[in-house]
């Protein structure tokens, strides 16, 4: 890990500094990660991860699993991870394409959060939307203004896709 | 059943003696024993065509001319001849023995492959309640094409396949199906699958599973396409929703979302890892055991799930699919016994995997050794299918399968080659009586009731009596009556039974391209 030349150390340490942190991450997360996530490493990757929501009760993603891809960034945890649905969902806060725009993926991004902490938020974004800041504006619009036809249209969405 | 093997006998006891109840089809088939297709005209004088099949029927002769243009189909019929001396058993036969027209009457002959198509010698599937034949043309394969428009790569392309579906009565052709830049497997009709009128067709290039339906008034009707999506009406829901979600794009691109929609897994995918995660979910109860096990079950491998492809599909009935998924490269290459294999059992009606197993699970070969009739699925309307020996429901196959089983050095391994059949090539296997294992022993190295080629030796093949040992019912031998001249030639042989008559023919081929020698087998 020391060979390498002047140019390349200050990026290998941080690099591996980061694997350190993702790897502590790794280990709490078992102890506290919410009763009903879970995530891990896509096979020996440790920047790569993939985590499961079970859609919570009470809501429209009731009965669905989601998958989601969690990339970490080489300089984490003083840029946040990316995270993207690889299910489908109904959702003001996930674009087309699957991207997860949570404040505190963005500009509320803090090194003191972990992936436990950014579970916790991904989870309660079933029940409480951040829709003050939509990914689609469209899906707010609707959720504020017909909450019923909204839940009517997500409810399809997780029976057709998330199951 | 029978208490003397005399004909004569027999006749006399089926008429005073009524058989234990469900056996009489049993009891009538044990007069095969005494009619075999004992007799062998060598090197009949017949069209230079590749024959493919009798039908399940008996009722058509299907073959293919040599150019792989044209369907030619022939009615089976039965020598005539007669003889005005006394002892006519001993008389040779006449001459028109020796013509393939004695035995079997040209239907006619249909022009099923244009500009550039070819036909696949090896694909025939047919319905039997309608005497439909499905057909498969196809234009050459690209090997290295590129993977457009949600391809996967790896899998090679074909610019044209068409299915024909033709009525064989009169050679109609009722419909086609064609699939442009795509991949199906048309050899043995791997990639398609027929029950009752369902027809499932593998698009290994695209992964999906096309589900057709065949109509009496002969329309391939398509019924859903499993694979990106798992209900019909799921791409008209996400297209219709996704209005609201393009509307503040505003850029007069309306269906533009093609490269991120690529991202999200499959329907079918999603069904598969959901209900992995599930049962691994549920086999801990404690949270962090749970993240745990999955960490090292399910997280570790999500990549080799996500990578998975559909290798080959069959229906077990009418709603439930038996899926094989496995590595990009097992599923082009022949030989994809060496690679890892899944197996899922999905029911197309709800949209759930039913079950989920690994090419070396115990779990399913033991529900295949106790069930295989389960696996070996054919339609309702067929009675004599009904008939195939498997080692569910014959306990001359079950002995072979157990000695086979304890010869093996590693069980595992073993498994694996004993799941490496499934699931099932549609009618795959030949009917004829002549290969139930309760009436005749046989080699099942130089002889099956599975269609394929096989190496073919001097050797007449021996059917033996299975209730008496050591009597030798009939012998075949494929090839010229005097054997081969050069003995070193590589000769490859297949073998077409009758259903119902004792007729076959034996059709052998050696490398050279030379002609191949027709042999008919029948009782004179």
């Amino acid at each position: 890990m020391y060979g390498g030349g002047g140019r390349t150390w200050p990026s290998t340490t941080s690099v591996s500094s980061s694997g350190k942190r993702i790897q502590k991450e790794m280990t709490e997360l078992s102890i506290e990660a919410p009763s009903d996530c879970a995530a891990g490493p896509k096979g020996d990757n440790l920047y790569h991860w993939v985590a499961t929501l079970l859609g919570p009760p009470g809501t429209p993603y009731k009965g669905g699993i989601f998958f989601l891809d969690i990339t970490f960034p080489s300089d984490y945890p003083f840029k946040p991870p990316k995270v993207v649905f690889k299910t489908r969902i109904y959702h003001c806060n996930v674009d087309p394409a699957g991207n997860v725009s949570l404040d505190i993926l963005t500009e509320n991004w803090s090194p003191a959060l972990t992936i436990s902490k950014v579970l916790f938020a991904l989870r309660s974004m079933f029940t409480n939307p951040e829709t003050h800041k939509p990914a689609v504006p469209g899906i707010a619009h609707l959720y504020l203004g017909d909450k019923a036809k909204h839940d009517e249209i997500a409810t399809e969405w997780t029976l057709r896709f998330a199951r | 059943m029978f208490k003397s093997n005399n004909v004569t006998a027999r006749l006399f006891e089926r008429q005073i003696c009524t058989p234990a109840p469900g056996t009489s089809i049993h009891r009538a088939r044990r007069f095969y024993e005494n009619i075999v297709p004992s007799y062998t005209i060598y090197d009949v004088e017949c069209p230079d065509h590749s024959f493919r099949k009798f039908t399940e029927d008996g009722l058509y002769l299907v073959s293919f001319n040599r150019n792989h243009q044209d369907l030619v189909v022939y009615r089976p019929t039965w020598l005539t001849f007669s003889c005005n001396e006394e002892d006519c058993d001993t008389h040779d036969l006449p001459l028109k023995a020796r013509k393939f027209e004695s035995f079997f009457t040209q239907l006619y002959s249909v022009t099923l492959a244009s500009s550039g198509e070819l036909i696949c010698k090896d694909f025939f599937l047919y319905m039997e309640s309608n005497q439909f034949g499905l057909f498969a043309t196809s234009t050459a394969q690209i090997h290295d094409a590129p993977p457009t428009g949600g391809a996967i790569q790896g899998v090679p392309s074909v610019e044209k396949i068409t299915f024909h579906l033709l009525r064989l009565e009169d050679g109609a052709i009722l419909d086609e199906r064609v699939f442009h830049n795509d991949y199906v497997n048309l050899a043995h009709s791997i990639g398609a699958f027929l029950y009752d009128d369902l027809l499932a067709i593998v698009s290994l290039r695209y992964q999906r599973i096309h589900i057709l339906q065949i109509r009496d008034s002969g329309d391939l009707v398509d019924v859903r396409s499993i694979g990106e999506f798992c209900r019909e009406d799921d791409e008209l829901f996400l297209d219709s929703n996704s209005q609201v979600l393009v509307n503040h794009v505003g850029n007069g691109f309306h269906h533009s979302l093609p490269e991120s929609e690529t991202s999200f897994l499959s329907g079918l995918k999603q069904r598969l890892l959901s209900f992995i995660f599930r049962g691994i979910w549920n086999e801990e109860t404690d949270q962090t055991m749970r993240v745990q096990c999955l960490k090292k079950k399910f997280y570790f491998h999500f990549q080799d799930y996500i990578d998975l492809i559909i290798w080959k599909v069959q229906f077990l009935d009418r709603h439930h699919l038996l899926i094989k998924f496995g590595s990009v490269d097992g599923g082009v290459s022949r030989n994809a016994d060496s690679h890892p294999s899944f197996f899922a059992v999905y029911n197309m009606e709800t949209t759930e995997i039913v079950a989920f197993y690994q090419n070396s699970a115990d779990e399913l070969y033991f529900l295949f050794e106790l069930f295989s009739d389960h696996f070996h699925v054919s339609s309702k309307s067929s009675l004599h299918m009904n008939f195939m020996s498997s080692h569910s429901n014959n306990i001359h196959a079950l002995e072979q399968l157990r000695c086979t089983k304890n010869k093996a050095t590693s069980f595992s391994q073993f498994v694996k080659k004993m799941m490496a059949s499934l699931p099932f090539s549609c009618q795959s296997q030949s009917p004829s009586p002549y290969f139930d294992q309760s009436l005749f022993r046989f080699d099942e190295k130089l002889i099956s009731a599975i269609d394929r080629h096989r190496q073919s030796t001097d050797h007449p093949i021996k059917f033996i009596s299975r209730r008496q040992p050591n009597i030798l019912k009939f012998k075949m031998k494929p090839g010229p009556e005097a054997g081969s001249t050069d003995g070193r030639t590589k000769k490859i042989c297949s073998f077409l039974f009758h259903p119902i008559l004792p007729l076959a023919l034996s059709v052998q081929q050696t490398l050279f391209l030379q002609a191949s020698v027709v042999n008919i087998h029948f009782r004179r």
